[in-house]
């Protein structure tokens, strides 16, 4: 009797609608695994920035509760650390890390702070269940965020509390709400509360990253390419009652969100704007290895993040979202050509449109190259989301008797290889490269990008704290200042290992392969005496880092 | 007039030969193009799902063969164990592909047999045109299965080899000894003997520090050492040399004792990122016993291990002091990878 009550009680909870269901099962999967696979992935350069700006931003709105006034006077002190990014997503792993790590005490410090990357992850997941069940039934519900998630490099990017996935889940539910306001989905008694939505998650699209400002165009334009011939036809008058009210909103509530949420803009709003645009309009360019070529200065090749794409998404779901980017393009070409009508132009455009821009604006030559796929990531979830409404299409159309057998199987076949691809390569997500590559053994061949930013060390940390000298002074190259604190804060490294500043005063090399600082390892053989590394982490034989010690230093 | 021909006529109907049968690629051809064409909607999902299926049967394929591609550390260990029993003084490592650099893990550094003679493990990328001074026999340890693998390295060693041993398999590795056609045999590597240079800037001593290398007082960055140093994305064995920028007073490193031969060779290159620093052009003058035998220009904005050579002949045979002077345009803080050699 008890279980049935418990069962009931929590069927009370459930959502009503089997899309929902599907949507809710999947956040809480990717938050439970992510959570689960977190403590492997080790902390990136700007992880361990955001790491720190995330705890200060929670003291300042920890102070703002209790005092305000003083809060408001210490602005600059709690919000200087990286105000080269807004701060809502930062400010989340604060809170995060407040909560859990520092008030319940259930998680350690960097699990505490990456919950809230957890959160984006699954909101994300759950988002594109939706969009898929509303695009293509339960299968699109459940094929889309298995699409997007068993690529290795997102799997990956649903760890660490970095902005990226953050920004791809803000701009993936802005065009969501945005689609729903303009009357995708079927349910225009709801539009106003979605245009409000498009604005509120526009704003926090915007709050976490730059890239967000891009959606206005994007979106613009794909209600304009639709909307053009019949504003044409029925002259300006149309306007007022065509204009999609989600814009107005996204023009108020963007900015108010951002200038909210990032308190750094407080005192001198404009000038610190300014400074923020100016930072990134003219960001650095960092080397980056492309087809055995150091990439450090523009022109960049345009082809850059379509090949990067071809290259670590596993070959057969790079098919489906592929085939669904093409039926896609191919709906919206005879919809024009009035060949079929069953067809939502609007909802062809904006798909195609965000499966495409992203990846389209890092391959402009001026704009900087490097981390990976990240940039483009927004692109995504649009492909997983055309990708999954092609295999289902697929089994609709091979044999319309019994289409859940073809598309099951037919996902068996692009995820299978996807999963073994994912554990596999965990936690080197900025190493993965698909089976087109060769894996990270073909793609050194190719003369690729091995990975970036240090995060790849954590796995040779219980070695180097098993052998190390009491007191070595270690050097850890790639890995940051406030990387190492936040290791030896969690208990990963040991507290009496040192901070050098290069191998001349090292007694252990931390090595991360780079080539553009290749210079330094070869520095460290000279001055160590030795090019022999006492361990090594390797993906595939490829070296990701190497440790090497002096005699002596390594016991 | 009346005489035309008639063009209708039977005369000029002539009979058509009769069609050949088709062949069975055309006959193949036409029912695909049948089956194909125009693509409807069923032709259209069955390549997708086509597609789909191939790569994904790869893509499990790929998975469950990579590790069996790959040595294990055995493999390592009984390649290691190979090398230390046979290899010699004059023998390297190379690596194929190039990036299989955990390969220094496990091989040996030095020759078991005599812990003087270094045994170095390269991973350069092509063997065709690399001069290996003072290399004799180079041993490949190559992962012919591994993804990526091309045999263009076996193939340059071959080439200029006259004898080949191997290959040897150790379970993923492949083990081959290539005894070169016409190894380089250098009188005398400068680079191996700074320790008996006396190095000046200007009319000032540098004493030797305690890493090893010799620091110019007055100028803490002035600083002169073997060391390797990355090149053009190599590791390359040299002397690093910071040039002194006042005309005044340049860098010289001066060798006593130097057995001549009918050449003097050698290379430079910005090391690290020198070259991409403030394009600083580095003037070296090589003097024999006093006497200028060739000067050049080492640009850092051209990156690279460029070669020089200078004819010595009239000196061979002769024990004389060489002198390399460095200077730089301007004030610079990158150092120059600097190696030369006395050629028989």
């Amino acid at each position: 009797v008890n279980i049935r009550s418990t069962k009931t009680r929590l069927a009370v909870l459930l959502p009503r609608s089997p899309s929902r269901r599907i949507a809710l099962a999947w956040s809480l999967g990717v938050l439970c695994i992510a959570a689960a696979t977190a403590p492997a992935v080790g902390i990136s350069r700007d992880e361990s920035v955001y790491l720190e700006a995330a705890e200060n931003y929670a003291h300042f709105w920890m102070l703002a509760v209790r005092s305000p006034g003083k809060a408001l006077s210490l602005v600059d002190r709690y919000y200087a650390v990286n105000r080269e990014h807004p701060g809502l997503a930062k400010g989340v792993y604060g809170f995060t890390h407040a909560l859990l790590a520092d008030g319940l005490g259930i998680t350690g410090h960097l699990q505490g702070s990456r919950f809230g990357a957890f959160l984006f992850a699954a909101v994300l997941a759950g988002l594109l269940s939706m969009w898929g069940s509303a695009l293509a039934g339960a299968w699109g519900g459940s094929l889309a965020p298995a699409l997007f998630f068993l690529v290795p490099r997102h799997f990956y990017h649903a760890h660490p509390a970095v902005l990226d996935l953050p920004e791809t889940a803000f701009w993936f539910a802005t065009a969501y709400a945005y689609w729903r306001s303009v009357g995708g989905g079927g349910d225009h008694a709801r539009s106003g509360r979605w245009a409000l939505a498009t604005g509120l998650l526009f704003g926090a699209a915007v709050a976490t990253k730059h890239n967000g400002w891009f959606l206005v165009p994007l979106l613009f334009g794909c209600w304009l390419a639709v909307a053009l011939p019949a504003l044409l036809r029925e002259g300006p008058r149309a306007l007022s009652a065509r204009f999609p009210s989600a814009f107005l909103s996204m023009a108020v509530f963007g900015p108010l969100v951002l200038f909210a949420t990032w308190p750094w803009l407080w005192p001198e709003p404009l000038p610190r704007l300014r400074d923020y645009f100016a930072f990134h309009l003219h960001h650095e360019n960092y080397p980056w290895m492309y087809l055995g070529r150091l990439l450090r200065d523009p022109p960049f090749p345009a082809s850059y993040p379509f090949v990067v794409t071809a290259l670590t998404v596993p070959a057969a779901i790079l098919a489906c979202m592929c085939g669904g980017l093409v039926q896609s393009i191919a709906r919206i070409v005879r919809s024009l050509r009035g060949y079929i009508e069953d067809v939502s132009l609007p909802t062809e455009m904006l798909l195609s449109a965000n499966a495409l821009f992203p990846i389209a604006l890092i391959a402009w030559p001026t704009i900087p190259h490097f981390g990976g796929v990240k940039h483009w990531m927004p692109a995504m979830p649009f492909l997983a989301l055309l990708g999954a409404r092609a295999l289902v299409n697929a089994g609709q159309v091979l044999v319309p008797r019994r289409p859940s057998a073809v598309t099951g199987t037919l996902a068996a076949l692009a995820l299978a290889p996807a999963a073994w691809q994912v554990a596999h390569v965990h936690p080197f997500g900025t190493a993965a490269w698909n089976e087109l590559a060769g894996g990270a053994a073909g793609a050194a061949s190719m003369g690729m990008q091995r990975q970036f930013w240090g995060d790849n060390m954590a796995r040779v940390l219980p070695v180097v704290n098993g052998h190390a000298a009491p007191g070595a002074r270690v050097w850890f190259q790639e890995a940051t200042w406030l990387a190492v604190k936040e290791y030896q804060r969690d208990g990963r490294l040991r507290g009496d290992l040192a901070w050098a500043n290069g191998p001349e005063d090292a007694d252990i090399s931390i090595w991360h392969y780079h080539q553009e600082f290749r210079d330094k390892e070869f520095r460290t053989w000279t001055d160590f005496g030795t090019a022999r590394p006492a361990t090594g982490v390797y993906l595939d034989e490829v070296p990701l880092v190497e440790v090497y010690a002096r005699p002596g230093a390594w016991r | 007039v009346s005489d035309r021909p008639d063009y209708l006529g039977p005369s000029y109907m002539l009979g058509t030969p009769s069609e050949p049968p088709p062949t069975r690629a055309q006959v193949w051809r036409a029912r695909a193009r049948r089956l194909l064409w125009p693509p409807t909607p069923e032709v259209l999902a069955a390549l997708f799902a086509a597609t789909v299926t191939g790569l994904g049967g790869y893509g499990l394929l790929f998975a469950a063969t990579l590790s069996s591609r790959l040595p294990s550390p055995i493999d390592w260990e009984a390649a290691a164990a190979l090398v230390g029993r046979d290899a010699r003084p004059g023998d390297i490592v190379a690596l194929a592909p190039p990036w299989a650099e955990r390969a220094r893990e496990f091989l040996p550094e030095r020759l078991p047999t005599r812990p003087d003679v270094p045994l170095v493990t390269n991973s350069f990328l092509d063997y065709a045109t690399e001069e290996l001074p003072g290399v004799r026999r180079v041993w490949l340890v190559s992962l012919p299965r591994a993804p990526g693998y091309s045999g263009d390295i076996a193939r340059e060693l071959a080439s200029r080899s006259t004898a080949i041993d191997g290959p040897q398999q150790l379970g993923a590795l492949q083990v081959t000894r290539y005894d070169l056609q016409t190894p380089m045999r250098p009188l005398y590597f400068f680079p191996d003997r700074l320790s008996s240079a006396r190095v000046q800037v200007g009319e000032e001593t540098c004493a030797a520090d305690a890493a090893g290398g010799l620091r110019c007082a007055g100028t803490p960055s002035l600083r002169v050492a073997r060391e390797v140093r990355e090149v053009d994305f190599l590791p390359r064995a040299c002397i690093s040399v910071v040039a002194s920028s006042d005309p005044a007073r340049p860098s010289a490193i001066d060798f006593p004792d130097v057995p001549m031969g009918r050449a003097l060779r050698g290379h430079t290159g910005a090391a690290g990122d020198g070259g991409l620093g403030a394009p600083v052009a580095v003037r070296l003058r090589v003097r024999v016993d006093g006497e200028e035998v060739g000067e050049l220009e080492e640009h850092p904005r051209s990156p690279g291990w460029h070669a020089f050579q200078f004819d010595t002949s009239r000196f061979a045979g002769r024990r004389l002091p060489v002198s390399f002077q460095l200077s730089a345009v301007q004030p610079t803080r990158e150092p120059i990878c600097l190696d030369a050699m006395t050629l028989p």
